[in-house]
């Protein structure tokens, strides 16, 4: 998934000003998966809003502390939290298909073996199907298959309430006037600045 | 995961294009250093810390790719985009084999040998994603990526003055300041335009 271009940046401005277009933008980017990856089947959002999770807090990351109001550190992390999650509900969306692959390979190799035991018979004897290749095998990859399966499921309620958190604490909002805000000056730079007038 | 290193100096008020080089320099030495030792397999988080600092390197160079001379940049990024997906490519089987170890370990005899040939083929999966990792390495050994990214970094050079010999006499010489920036004279309107590096091309 492409980053979306970021138009009117310029290179003589402030660091903040434009970083604050670049975090509007990235931040827009990660809400156009919704409500898409609300449905769990969406595999391929999910994983695209991974990855603009990942680049609005990499972003953050170097400006949210030096640019911007106090809640960009907040957002950062919340933002870090959803990109850590979306990761592991990714995992599985890949490990599971793996497990599934290996299952039907080995599949295919034990119906083949009883099709040669069965030779040339009219009917299938079902004694034949014992001890079949791989036989000891299937339990295993059963059980990762299944625990893949309800993993996924669990990590993906999470996901759901964890992005409830983020609309109901109003995230996107609270953002775009952090990114509006600059830091203030501290307190020693204050009495500087006075102490030189 | 390894923290990101703070960027010294960087401020909201500084200039977009000074805060790229500050940045892409602490950025490109993160990667560097997470090199080491990540190409042995029993050192999994070297691998993912250097994953981490390609992918902050990747969204740095993305974010200030408006201060960047893209000719320059775009073989860059691609080589960083490059060693992302290759780093993923090993990160992806370590996690899978650290997370099947724990769960052969809480799998009953009957369901061991199953597990155990997934594991088998995830090992196969992590060697030659390792291979591949190494390749890689070798590759941006031999591009100098690091030069390369220190390079598009660098400020100008400083066009060398024309030599006293052909300067015809009372004839004005571009100037350089002590900052290395480039003082416009009446010569320099006819000359041909002075050849810049990296970021300062667009200034």
């Amino acid at each position: 998934m492409k980053a979306v271009k970021v138009k009117g940046l310029d290179p003589d401005g402030t660091l903040a000003d434009n970083a604050q277009r670049v975090v509007a933008a990235r931040l827009d980017q990660l809400y156009d998966f919704v409500p898409a990856v609300l449905d769990p089947r969406r595999v391929k959002k999910l994983h695209n809003m991974r990855i603009a999770a990942k680049r609005l807090r990499y972003v953050l990351e170097v400006t949210s502390a030096d640019c911007f109001g106090p809640y960009a550190l907040t957002a950062t992390k919340r933002v870090c939290e959803l990109q850590d999650l979306l990761g592991e509900i990714h995992d599985c969306d890949i490990q599971l298909p793996r497990v599934q692959q290996i299952r039907a390979e080995l599949s295919e190799d034990a119906v083949a073996e009883l099709a040669r035991r069965a030779g040339g018979a009219a009917d299938l004897d079902p004694a034949l199907a014992s001890r079949l290749a791989h036989s000891e095998d299937w339990a295993g990859l059963a059980a990762l298959e299944h625990y893949l399966t309800v993993r996924r499921g669990l990590l993906y309620d999470r996901f759901t309430t964890l992005w409830q958190d983020i609309e109901r604490s109003a995230m996107r909002a609270r953002l775009e006037y952090a990114i509006a805000e600059r830091p203030s000056l501290a307190a020693s730079d204050i009495e500087t600045t006075a102490t030189t007038q | 995961m390894a923290k990101a290193r703070p960027i010294p100096g960087l401020s909201g008020e500084m200039r977009y294009s000074d805060a790229a080089i500050a940045t892409i320099a602490v950025r490109s030495d993160e990667l560097f250093e997470y090199a080491a030792g990540v190409l042995d397999l029993t050192q999994i988080e070297a691998v993912h810390a250097m994953r981490v600092a390609t992918r902050r390197l990747r969204s740095v160079l993305e974010f200030y790719e408006p201060c960047l001379e893209s000719e320059q940049l775009e073989p860059i990024l691609e080589q960083v985009c490059d060693l992302a997906d290759v780093l993923g490519q090993r990160r992806d089987p370590d996690v899978e084999l650290e997370a099947l170890a724990g769960f052969a370990a809480a799998a009953s005899e009957v369901e061991r040998p199953g597990i155990e040939r997934f594991i088998g083929r995830t090992s196969e999966q992590q060697q030659q994603a390792n291979a591949e990792l190494a390749q890689m390495l070798g590759q941006i050994e031999a591009d100098d990526l690091r030069g390369r990214l220190a390079a598009l970094i660098a400020p100008s050079p400083v066009v060398e003055p024309v030599a006293e010999a052909e300067a015809a006499p009372g004839e004005e010489h571009s100037a350089t300041t002590a900052g290395g920036e480039q003082l416009a004279t009446a010569a320099d309107e006819t000359a041909a335009p002075p050849v810049k590096s990296g970021w300062l091309r667009r200034r």
